[in-house]
């Protein structure tokens, strides 16, 4: 059912004020972006009624959600861009590139390997072929970059292979998107050893699809909208149950929780939203409650913390860094702003400047920090970050699994 | 979230300053955020009063903060209060690099972005507008293709406020900028924070620097305190001074830049996109405010919270309909002259302060919201800033000073 609150008419509350422009990484590193209330608001506002009524600057939004955490008037800027990216897609598919289609379909290729032999070793090796003769550029891909490899085993596989403790009575759905079970499944490993030491049972649904993050990025909106229903349902299925959901990457979270709601003003989303945590912020509503694991790390190690922009966006602090420091773990917020990858945003041959330039500050901080690890509960963040410097990076889980082995 | 000494709920001027020296008296601080603030659009000086109530000139701010009215907020404030914040002020941002000029007996003048002249009490040494008074020759520099800066009207304002005894010269530069956009300040600025847009900048200008010549520039030397005032003043050999700007105010972004930093070393916590929706009251006090983004609140206790939420333009006040204005976060008492036919003053730039800018929380001396009897509301919970009522900032030209004064004493109290 359509909810009579939409973020597309949060448009009328844009009064122009320019807060947006000011803190935009991509109005600051790209000469060529008009800046986010020149995009979406002032479209939308307009009511344009002609499909290919067009932004130049339009694709140059990143989707990294700043201008919402500006904006003082509660405006949803950065949903509004991609709504009028995807309307101008729909009238214009053929625009769509290769990059476009391969950067926003990932899920895809992914699934398609596991169903071949040797698929995913055959992909990695074909990447590092392709890197190495320069073929990602023809294909639209950042040809600076190292693509992320493919796991031998995803997390749905190696969560098969778990033995969680008999007796557990108290459950909780994972949700581990793309880039935890395909390409970084550890941290999925990490999230279940926690949950597991709490006394909670980490169930997963393989019906669950990609959270649809890039495909909205991208343009496929409907695509998108196929995956919000199915996954809604899926929450919504075990909300009844009393089963919260919990993810570790923060574009996921913040896709369940905030994106599907404003994007497609469904009821049932807003509904499915109230069943949805980060992982810390559902560790943070254990700890105060009394519930969580007690532990204390002794080590001294030196931790820096990067802090995505899709947590920022869900106005709730930075739930890791309080309580990692507060099990004794030495670690800072680097307090820097965006690092400019934004999911897939920074693959993209032509984003690929603006990308680095939005990220240095981050990576002169890590640099000047001589920190051990980045941690950064964001995947793609962490992509970005081993790119721009030579640290080392982890997801928060993974610093507390680590405090509950010793 | 473990539990604060003090929550700030706002981070504008008010709120950032409330939360500094409530941290600077050894408080845990946690600050709940809501949008950037009024930064951008803020000038980033300190107005601290510029006319008085019929709208004369005030010479000596001082002075004329001891014979407001009695629904000031300055009045309840004190002028102790308001001395010692200047203080506080100036102590801050010097210790950040970024030292403010003024003092509360004299006022200081800004040329503003269409070139007429205005009063503030505190403003960077990067624009003051006296230099201009004694030069024999103004430079005022444009900028191709920087949006909202006309340097020939500024000229030519300029000369009526200044006279013609001075030689007005109009010099262009040429930022090469390639982009698609016009071009903003904050643009121009972060071009000369570059070692490349610098020396361009000056290799264009250079010819015209000399001695009792000003050179005026529209706000852009640079985003980073005042780095690139100190560097150019040194290279040209010439007052150089800023005009005000139009938005995104370069000035203010700076102000905020220098504020949070200070902010950072003091171990404030900053909540971003945290809406405070709810207060828990039990009895004569608030608890703990609830907070956060659109799924769902988290809690944030304290033994004291302030206000500074702002006006309506915030969203701190909101009215329905005539009478049923209200304070959103602890619904405290707002008292305005609430009637239709009184609440525009339809000439808006007249000589008369509007009714609905002075629509606010009503405080007693300890600027703890009271009702109509004068009892105290909640006995935890002080209000700042624009969320006062008594004063149309506007009309005065007081914001950033009420701001300042009334967060120094909330958080002292």
């Amino acid at each position: 059912m359509e909810l009579e609150e939409r973020a597309r008419d949060s448009a009328d509350n844009c009064i122009a004020c320019t807060s947006c422009v000011a803190v935009c990484p991509v109005t600051k590193a790209n000469p060529d972006y008009r800046g986010p209330k020149l995009v979406g608001p002032a479209h939308n506002r307009m009511h344009f009624s002609d499909e290919n009524d067009y932004e130049d600057s339009l694709k140059l939004c990143s989707n990294c959600k700043n201008c919402d955490i500006t904006c003082p008037n509660g405006v949803s800027v950065a949903t509004l861009n991609m709504l009028e990216r995807a309307k101008y897609y729909k009238a214009h598919p053929e625009k769509h590139t290769q990059a476009d289609q391969m950067l926003s379909h990932n899920f895809q290729m992914a699934d398609m390997l596991k169903s071949i032999p040797f698929g995913r070793t055959c992909a990695n090796i074909g990447m590092s072929i392709g890197e190495a003769m320069g073929m990602m550029g023809a294909m639209g891909i950042a040809p600076q970059r190292k693509s992320p490899r493919f796991a031998t085993k995803y997390f749905r596989e190696m969560y098969k292979e778990i033995k969680q403790p008999e007796g557990l009575t108290k459950e909780v759905l994972f949700f581990p998107g793309c880039f935890i079970d395909t390409n970084d499944p550890e941290v999925g490993v990490a999230f279940v050893k926690v949950m597991n030491a709490n006394g909670y049972k980490v169930l997963m649904d393989d019906r669950f699809k990609c959270c649809g993050s890039p495909l909205v990025v991208g343009g496929y909106l409907d695509e998108a909208r196929s995956h919000a229903d199915n996954n809604v349902a899926i929450i919504n299925e075990y909300a009844a149950k009393n089963i919260p959901v919990i993810a570790c990457c923060t574009s996921c979270s913040l896709m369940l929780k905030a994106e599907y709601t404003e994007l497609f003003a469904q009821e049932e989303m807003a509904q499915a939203a109230k069943n949805v945590y980060d992982a810390f912020e559902f560790l943070t509503i254990l700890a105060e409650k009394g519930e969580l694991k007690k532990v204390h790390v002794s080590s001294d190690k030196k931790f820096i913390y990067h802090a995505p922009c899709h947590l920022r966006a869900q106005g709730m602090g930075m739930p890791a860094v309080d309580l990692l420091k507060e099990i004794g773990v030495n670690i800072d917020s680097a307090d820097a702003g965006c690092c400019g990858m934004s999911g897939s945003y920074g693959f993209h041959k032509e984003n690929y400047e603006t990308s680095m330039k939005i990220g240095s500050e981050l990576f002169d901080k890590i640099n000047a920090s001589g920190a051990h690890k980045v941690v950064c509960d964001c995947g793609t963040c962490r992509e970005q970050i081993k790119h721009g410097t030579n640290a080392k990076t982890t997801h928060p889980i993974q610093v507390l699994a680590k405090a509950y082995e010793q | 979230m473990s539990k604060s000494d003090v929550v700030v709920i706002g981070n504008g001027f008010a709120g950032l300053m409330s939360a500094l020296v409530s941290a600077d008296q050894g408080k845990k601080v946690t600050l709940l955020s809501y949008g950037a603030g009024t930064f951008p659009l803020n000038s980033g000086v300190i107005d601290v009063l510029g006319y008085d109530d019929s709208g004369k000139a005030v010479a000596n701010p001082a002075q004329a903060v001891s014979a407001v009215a009695d629904e000031h907020p300055y009045k309840k404030i004190g002028i102790q209060a308001l001395e010692e914040s200047v203080k506080f002020f100036q102590d801050v941002v010097a210790a950040e690099g970024f030292p403010y000029v003024g003092s509360l007996n004299e006022q200081q003048w800004l040329v503003t972005g269409v070139g007429t002249l205005k009063p503030s009490c505190l403003i960077p040494e990067s624009m003051q507008g006296s230099k201009c008074f004694e030069a024999s020759e103004i430079v005022l520099v444009g900028i191709k293709g920087l949006k909202d800066y006309y340097v020939d009207m500024v000229a030519e304002n300029l000369a009526k406020e200044l006279g013609n005894d001075k030689k007005y010269t109009v010099v262009t530069v040429d930022p090469h900028y390639q982009g698609a956009r016009d071009l903003t300040t904050k643009d121009v600025a972060a071009w000369m924070d570059t070692e490349a847009g610098y020396a361009d900048f000056v290799s264009q200008v250079k010819g015209n620097a000399g001695a009792g010549k000003v050179i005026l520039v529209p706000q852009i030397l640079g985003l980073k305190g005042n780095v690139v005032y100190k560097k150019i003043v040194a290279e040209l050999g010439c007052p150089v001074v800023e005009t005000t700007a139009m938005p995104p105010s370069v000035n203010g972004l700076r102000l905020r830049d220098v504020l949070l930093s200070a902010l950072k070393k003091k171990g404030i916590t900053v909540i971003e996109k945290a809406k405070a929706e709810e207060a828990v009251i039990e009895g004569s006090k608030a608890v703990a405010i609830k907070a956060g983004g659109e799924v769902r609140l988290q809690t944030y206790n304290a033994d004291k919270f302030i206000v500074a939420t702002g006006g309506f333009y915030s969203g701190g006040i909101t009215m329905r309909d005539f009478g049923e204005a209200k304070e959103v976060v602890f619904g405290l008492p707002v008292e305005c002259d609430c009637f239709e036919e009184r609440w525009v003053n339809k000439q808006l730039f007249s000589d008369k302060k509007q009714t609905f800018a002075k629509t606010g929380v009503r405080v007693d001396a300890t600027l703890r919201g009271v009702d109509e009897s004068g009892n105290v509301v909640l006995e935890n919970v002080y209000v700042v800033g624009r969320n006062l009522s008594g004063y149309d900032f506007c009309f005065e030209h007081s914001g950033n000073g009420v701001a300042l004064a009334s967060a120094y004493k909330a958080a002292k109290a």
